[in-house]
């Protein structure tokens, strides 16, 4: 080819590809919603015009379902008092934007073009133009595409909270979320966690065991902490999860769903002291729990954040936290098992030990060095916390108390493979954290609900 | 009214007063003398020389390269400058403004994957610029200062990218950026964790290091620091050793050999212009369907306080991170890079072959064509080793191993001459033997006179290791890979830096020669200390904690 024609055909392509830039660029996601949008509007008016029995009614719906069809198209942003959040979700939502829909009511089902739906009145008391969208729902409010917008894509670590998980924006400002209409997942959530004991071992801002995270911020958990080595692990459903769903929320239920055992298994080449390294000590919840109720709890901590910044006088201040009183001895007796955990090593209302892995449990073999290591893992997994009932014929009430009071530490763990991992959990002491009445009552319970020995007689 | 006929309206508009107020010379009538005023009467066009050799017009002679690293500087900052009106170096803002970018400007997304892709590509063409000039020996009389330039903005090049790595605020950005900086801690004398650095009352915050960062880490000052840099003082200086760089190539005039004996030269214009453009459209074709296929990376927003696992340098200098796992931070950060540098501007007074200048000469300069691509290989090999083989916690792992599974550790390493070695090899034995081993090296080939038999050599050297080779194999302490290792790093650091050197530089002057041969067997070095720690597990050959000498 000559120098003349490749100069044309050079400055043709060159040509061809800004224009098929232009054209890229100039073809967004958002243009199509918008402008569908403001069709549906025009043929709902036009509707509407066509009923309308009034003809100076019926002109005037006329003549705005003509702007619809006119309507020029923007990209619209909400820029948040005081959240540091800049929201563009109202550019596809247009239905959801103040000042294009002051009603925020639309004739639609189908988003993007359907209204907020109004829980509770939240949008009276939520004005978007004030608060934006993501400072509740999360996602990726700058973007212009779905995907990217909504957030479940890589490098984007707060997608949009789906189902009952955005309940736990409502945490995140209401100290009184708990008598909320529309969160009540939240609600139960936080009484599920006391429930199952779950602070025995993780606090929640400083209220609850030591043995694992606070999980008072854990919302705001860097992915990059968990990514390199357990989402894969992740099982919901029985199913592994694309990358694009590795997000906190999903971490959470995989521990709740699944056994955590296999979530964060033992590093089989990592030592500790020269001893193997126990998987993950969390119980598995996943046939205590219903799915409903794990996904209850995930709501409840999508709301533990310390990072989003809201401004105090959007916070709501809770009821004042008040102790309920008991005239029953027992009652208050469980009442502090609940309160501080116990039901997570002691299992709910102490009725079985839960699991400790490498400990000494009912209906181990005796260990053999001959095993194989799947028939060592079953047995070390048979390995269990004391199940309280069992043991309360040995106690009187004074030496409960004492016992409580100076817990088990962990260095007194007796292993069922002597080699293997020492058990992670012991029995903290509790002196001094639980108030002298409060560990009366609770050992009065206890020994109410011991077996009684037979004697003999 | 007659329409008039094109040409005498083309004399009207050219003959007109404001068209030769602003085009000098007047209508074109393609004569040599019409063509030379096109290039002395055009401002931009004045840096060429009005005719140059046939060659210098060949394709394959130049491949273009210096004029695409042009072209793509100009991309760079016309794309840079749209992308200023839209960026503000402030953390907090930075991030969101690249967002901005991606999602709400017009064109945004495509101005900043082009400037992305235009700088990597800068980058490669500078290198393989400097690979092309080397191989035709255009660095050579009198080009020997603009050579230097030229090395020079290969570094400012590096540096312009490096800097602007940072500016998209991201964790990729800041992560590399404190990779690439923590290096500069490690200098002699003016980092924190350098040798002697503590001698010289240096501290993590007055060394050079917190200079570059204006901070002890990379935060809000380091990014408008390397802002500045990027946007203003690089470039500032880049364009000025450019039109040096320019204007020494058209003083010195172009390199191209004739390809015989009075050979007239031929117009640059249209020759070389023509060429020219059709290269810089075609490039600039490339980058925009680049930066329509392929998105510029953009991780989530930049935090301190969680480290990438693992940590990567930007790739044209992730050689160097790959360095550290070989050698102390002050010798992969610094002496070594410094000695490349260096050496690379010394070569011109250093070569004194006066053959092979303007054409591609294998057979007349065996030698520094070797050396130099022996070096370039061992560059690319390093990048190569870190960019695709290093995972988590820059282990070792193999391009299709995932890096989430469980792994063992990998196998203890150990150092052959130093306190934590065998306990009966004490320092001062290692410091002898390598010293002998070094001194030895750079001054043998020049001590025997008479010129050896390569071939005959090497063989007798090869079957030497390969009978130690096969002796630890007997004993169970090598393995047959590890003996194969052995074979081929010994064998070519034999070949390279000692047969080599003996038959084609034992005659030059001793101040040439000693500078030379401390390069070649440093370079020698970097190589066998490569095959020790991968082959070997050998963390150090010598390690004296106390001054920071660890090899």
């Amino acid at each position: 080819m000559s120098y003349r024609k490749l100069f044309y055909a050079f400055n043709f392509a060159l040509l061809a590809v800004f224009v098929t830039a232009l054209v890229k660029d100039n073809d967004a996601q958002w243009k199509t919603y918008q402008r569908q949008y403001y069709d549906l509007m025009a043929d709902h008016l036009t509707k509407q015009a066509a009923a309308e029995t009034d003809p100076k009614k019926a002109a005037d719906l006329r003549k705005s379902a003509a702007e619809y069809r006119r309507h020029p198209l923007a990209i619209k942003q909400i820029i948040t008092d005081g959240l540091g959040r800049f929201d563009r979700c109202t550019t596809c939502h247009v239905g959801m934007d103040e000042y294009e829909n002051p009603g925020l009511t639309t004739p639609f089902t189908q988003q993007p073009f359907a209204a907020h739906p109004d829980i509770a009145g939240l949008v009276k008391t939520h004005p978007f133009t004030k608060f934006g969208c993501t400072v509740c729902h999360q996602g990726q409010g700058l973007a212009t595409t779905l995907a990217d917008a909504h957030g479940w894509v890589e490098n984007w670590d707060h997608p949009m909270l789906k189902g009952t998980a955005i309940q736990g924006s409502c945490v995140k400002c209401h100290g009184d979320f708990a008598a909320l209409k529309g969160a009540q997942a939240a609600a139960e959530g936080e009484k599920l966690i006391h429930q199952h004991g779950c602070l025995g071992c993780h606090a929640i801002d400083g209220v609850g065991g030591t043995m694992s995270v606070d999980l008072g911020d854990i919302e705001d958990k860097p992915l990059e902490r968990i990514a390199g080595y357990n989402f894969l692990r992740v099982r919901i459903d029985g199913k592994q999860l694309p990358l694009d769903h590795w997000n906190i929320q999903n971490w959470i239920l995989g521990h709740l769903v699944d056994d955590p055992e296999q979530v964060t298994p033992n590093d089989p080449f990592a030592k500790m002291n020269t001893e193997p390294i126990a998987p993950s000590p969390m119980p598995d919840f996943s046939h205590e729990l219903t799915r409903e109720q794990a996904e209850d709890i995930v709501a409840y901590l999508s709301g533990m954040t310390k990072l989003e910044e809201v401004p105090y006088r959007d916070h709501v201040q809770g009821p004042a936290a008040r102790e309920p009183r008991f005239s029953d001895p027992k009652a208050h007796g469980h009442y502090v098992f609940v309160k501080y955990g116990c039901a997570g090593c002691h299992g709910v209302d102490a009725k079985a030990g839960r699991r400790r892995f490498n400990a000494l449990g009912p209906g181990q073999k005796p260990f053999d060095p001959k095993m194989t290591e799947a028939e060592r893992f079953a047995e070390m997994e048979k390995g269990r916390e004391p199940t309280l009932p069992d043991l309360m014929s040995g106690y009187s009430h004074e030496e409960l108390v004492e016992k409580i009071e100076q817990g088990v530490p962990a260095s007194a763990a007796k292993k069922w493979d002597p080699d293997g991992p020492m058990p992670v959990i012991y029995m903290p002491a509790w002196k001094g954290k639980i108030s002298k009445p409060e560990l009366d009552d609770l050992a009065t319970w206890l020994l109410s609900i011991g077996k009684k020995q037979d004697l003999g007689f | 009214m007659p329409i008039p006929d094109i040409e005498t309206l083309k004399k009207e508009v050219i003959d007109s007063p404001v068209w030769r107020a602003v085009f000098r010379g007047g209508v074109w009538a393609d004569t040599p003398r019409d063509r030379q005023a096109h290039i002395s009467g055009n401002v931009w066009l004045h840096l060429h020389p009005a005719k140059v050799r046939p060659r210098a017009l060949k394709w394959t002679y130049t491949w273009g390269l210096g004029g695409l690293a042009f072209a793509l500087f100009l991309l760079l900052a016309l794309s840079g400058v749209s992308l200023m009106f839209y960026y503000r170096p402030v953390p907090g803002l930075a991030f969101r403004d690249i967002k901005d970018l991606e999602y709400a400007v017009t064109l945004g997304k495509l101005l900043r994957n082009m400037h992305r892709w235009a700088a990597q590509a800068m980058v490669v063409a500078v290198i393989a610029h400097m690979v092309r000039v080397f191989l035709t020996g255009a660095y050579k009389r009198p080009r020997e200062f603009n050579w230097g330039i030229g090395v020079l903005l290969l570094t400012l090049t590096l540096f312009l990218s490096f800097t602007g790595y940072l500016l998209p605020w991201d964790q990729l950005a800041i992560w590399a950026v404190t990779v690439g900086t923590n290096m500069a801690g490690a200098t002699p004398f003016l980092g924190n964790a350098g040798p002697f650095g503590g001698l010289m009352g240096m501290h993590i915050n007055n060394d050079v290091r917190f200079t570059m960062l204006g901070g002890t880490v990379v935060g809000g000052s380091a990014l408008l620091r390397f802002y500045v840099l990027h946007c203003i003082a690089v470039p500032l200086l880049v364009g000025i050793l450019l039109i040096l760089h320019f204007w020494r190539v058209r003083k010195d005039s172009f390199s191209a050999a004739p390809y015989s004996a009075n050979e007239p030269k031929v117009d640059v214009w249209p020759n070389l212009v023509k060429r020219e453009y059709l290269a810089a459209v075609g490039l600039v074709i490339f980058i925009m369907v680049w930066a329509l296929l392929q998105n510029a990376p953009l991780e989530i927003m930049a935090n301190p306080n969680v480290t990438m696992n693992p940590a990567k340098a930007p790739w044209y200098f992730v050689g160097l991170q790959e360095m550290l796992v070989y050698f102390d931070p002050w010798i992969a950060g610094v002496l070594l890079p410094g000695m490349i540098a260096a050496g690379l501007i010394m070569v011109p007074y250093l070569d004194t072959n006066p053959k092979g200048v303007g054409y591609y000469a294998w057979g007349e300069r065996p030698f520094a064509n070797t050396m130099f691509l022996l070096g370039v290989t061992m560059w690319f090999t390093l990048i190569t080793i870190g960019e695709f083989f290093r995972g988590p916690s820059y282990a070792w792992y193999w391009p299709w191993e995932s890096w989430y599974g469980f792994k063992p550790a990998p196998p203890p390493t150990w150092s052959v001459f130093g306190p934590h070695g065998a306990a009966v090899l004490p320092i001062a034995l290692g410091v002898a033997v390598l010293g002998a081993l070094f001194t030895g090296g750079i001054f043998l080939p020049k001590l025997i006179q008479r010129e050896l038999p390569g071939k005959k050599l090497l063989l007798g050297f090869l079957a030497l290791v390969a009978l130690v080779g096969l002796g630890g194999m007997a004993a169970h302490k090598l393995t047959g890979l590890q003996v194969g290792f052995l074979l081929f790093f010994c064998g070519m650091v034999f070949q390279f830096g000692f047969i080599m050197p003996q038959r084609h530089i034992r005659r030059l002057d001793w101040a040439r020669y000693l500078v030379t041969m401390t390069l070649v067997v440093c370079m020698m070095g970097v190589w066998l200390k490569m095959c020790a720690r991968l082959c070997f597990n050998i963390k150090y050959v010598l390690t004296v904690p106390a001054v920071s000498m660890n090899i």
